[in-house]
């Protein structure tokens, strides 16, 4: 009769980038069960919604997450929208698509590249890095920001697309279907990343049904989900969208890691049609449809209902519900559930059978949220010194400001010619 | 009869028991209406409150998907989420809720037709559960994915769940005094000197 041991994993792991603990019962090295705890980085912010007006939680909202920010300020605006009967001009529907598909590739970019470092190829991991710095600088020079973009607002967007952007956007796309075809080849072609990621974190078809697993992590297990297809929002009205599936590019979905990175590897070649779709057909009109805070704010104090918000971000389906209350300036009540939120129980069943080491790979390929918030730091090996948090921001500012003037960092031409090499 | 009878069959009247057993989702939909009329037919009167929501989007401006919003008294939920699954297997997204005085108002996110382009039905059911009652069958035997919801609706309410294998808190601290029920506006929720202001 073998004895079975329990170890944790994490709460605090050098394989996972947000803390989370896995307590796994090992037999060996082969894990028999897992108990995941969440909950070391609950900050009760549905809580802190409750002393605060709707326009103040959308920027709450944007803080949920620094990856899919603008997924979550989106949600939180669609229940708005949804319990009010608000109506949003069709241009502004056509630039939030845009800006959900860039910040798709920016979070797939960001995990295809910890997934392969996660595996032990850490100059695929700098090589995707890098590639990332291109599509946030596009959402830079769109909103000012690299990470929580301020774009959407009720009824509209507060940022235009110029036809300067649209330019670089352009650019971007050529670029990346110049560029991304490094992660293509690990998913289709390299057998060392195939022998690492192939049959491990198993979620079979059946259990993806039954755990309700969303976004890539049901993709992968052969689930034809997507919420841009089965109940098609914003531009996704116009621009029809196919789940990827592995079943149409391997014989078969297997359901495990390297289904689940193939997934989300096509997503950003596909989220690069979509881009170009948007663009192609982006209507001239207006872009909000009251631009006068304090009337939106009137309205929105008369109103009363719950809504309930729901769109497919880069993880899966994102749902947030939102109460108001006749009469009352603040949030009644809100709820987000993240992706991960509804992917985080599917674990425990993924854990079974696996090895120990192959752990920390297992919790990272579903794409956890990770609440990243840091900004670049700029250091200057010839005069190392300490960068205030003024000197940030100026600097940040310095950077915007350059980006519209058509000066880009690390070696581009900017978006006016051809990438130097 | 102008349909074939294996279609029919996936499109309602899936015994529960199949559909557990098939887990997959269905390729063919059910118009809202139907739904809501197959819904009426079923339950009656113990359907105490019945919406549906459209969402217009795109150039064209037309109805894109739409929510059908329910009420149903505790008792008849679980029987209401089986016949759900008679059309569809469900999907879960959350469980979300209030406080309002003498009651909890619990609403249950739900999807169903989600295989299907544009077919998509979201489905709310909202139960109100007297304080003095405050428990409801849990649906971790059919929806193992709701774990995380009814363990949250459990340490942030106090809302029961019978049958639910694990009781455990998931998002407060291990420390945390069960006590104090986070999302509660009366005297379980958390008093002045608990908080701490932060901004």
């Amino acid at each position: 009769m073998a004895t079975t041991y329990t170890i944790p994993v994490g709460p605090v792991h050098v394989g996972l980038k947000e803390p989370v603990t896995a307590w796994l019962e090992l037999d060996g090295e082969r894990i028999v069960s897992a108990r995941v705890r969440p909950g070391a980085i609950h900050r009760g912010i549905e809580f802190m919604a409750r002393e605060r007006n709707p326009i103040q939680v959308i920027y709450l909202s944007e803080r949920i997450c620094g990856i899919c920010s603008f997924s979550h300020v989106l949600c939180f605006i669609r229940a708005i929208e949804d319990l009010a009967s608000l109506s949003v001009p069709v241009r502004a529907q056509y630039i939030r698509t845009l800006v959900l598909e860039l910040e798709r590739i920016h979070s797939h970019l960001l995990w295809a590249g910890v997934a392969c470092y996660t595996i032990g190829f850490d100059s695929a991991f700098h090589l995707g890095m890098q590639m990332r710095e291109r599509v946030m600088d596009v959402l830079e020079l769109l909103s000012g920001n690299r990470v929580n973009y301020g774009v959407a607002t009720f009824g509209g967007v507060r940022w235009d697309v110029t036809p300067e952007l649209a330019k670089a956007v352009r650019e971007t796309i050529r670029y990346y279907r110049r560029e991304f075809a490094p992660f293509r080849e690990i998913v289709m072609e390299d057998p060392v990343a195939q022998a690492r990621m192939r049959n491990v974190g198993v979620l079979t078809r059946d259990d993806a049904v039954r755990y309700s697993a969303t976004g890539p992590t049901a993709r992968a297990s052969g689930l034809r989900v997507d919420i841009r297809q089965s109940s098609p929002y914003e531009a996704y009205a116009d621009i029809p969208v196919e789940p990827i599936v592995p079943q149409d590019y391997f014989d078969t979905a297997r359901g495990d890691v390297l289904d689940r990175f193939a997934v989300r590897v096509l997503e950003v070649y596909q989220a690069l049609d979509i881009m170009e779709k948007v663009l192609d057909g982006l209507p001239e009109g207006p872009f909000l449809a009251e631009p006068n805070l304090n009337k939106v704010l009137a309205s929105l104090k008369k109103a009363e209902g719950t809504g309930w918000g729901i769109i497919e971000a880069p993880r899966g389906d994102d749902t947030h519900i939102v109460r108001l209350k006749g009469g009352e300036d603040n949030v009644c009540w809100w709820k987000v559930r993240a992706p991960t939120y509804a992917n985080a129980v599917s674990w425990p069943v993924m854990f079974q059978g696996n090895e120990l080491a192959d752990a920390p790979l297992i919790i990272n390929s579903i794409d956890p949220c990770i609440s990243c918030m840091e900004r670049m730091m700029v250091t200057d090996g010839s005069n190392a010194g300490i960068v205030t948090k003024e000197d940030l921001l100026k600097r940040c500012r310095q950077k915007t400001f350059d980006l519209k003037a058509g000066k880009f960092p690390g070696g581009f031409n900017g978006f006016k010619g051809e990438t130097k090499r | 009869m102008t349909e074939k009878p294996e279609k029919s069959r996936e499109r309602r009247g899936m015994s529960l028991a199949d559909r557990l057993s098939v887990s997959r989702f269905a390729k063919t939909t059910t118009d809202c209406g139907t739904l809501s009329e197959g819904l009426r037919a079923r339950f009656g009167e113990r359907i105490l409150g019945l919406e549906v929501r459209e969402h217009k989007g795109g150039k064209g401006d037309e109805v894109q998907c739409r929510d059908l919003w329910v009420e149903v008294a505790p008792e008849t939920f679980r029987p209401f989420l089986e016949e759900l699954f008679t059309y569809d297997f469900v999907n879960f997204h959350v469980i979300s809720g209030d406080d309002v005085g003498d009651h909890v108002v619990l609403n249950y996110h739900l999807s169903l037709f989600q295989r299907v382009r544009g077919g998509r039905i979201g489905v709310i059911v909202t139960v109100r559960l007297p304080k003095d009652a405050l428990s409801l069958p849990s649906v971790f035997d059919l929806l193992p994915g709701s774990e995380y919801s009814e363990r949250e609706t459990r340490e942030m309410f106090g809302v029961d769940f019978a049958g639910l294998p694990n009781k455990a808190l998931v998002f407060l601290p291990e420390d945390w005094n069960e006590d104090i029920k986070p999302w509660r506006r009366d005297a379980a929720g958390p008093t002045p000197e608990v908080l701490r202001e932060l901004s």
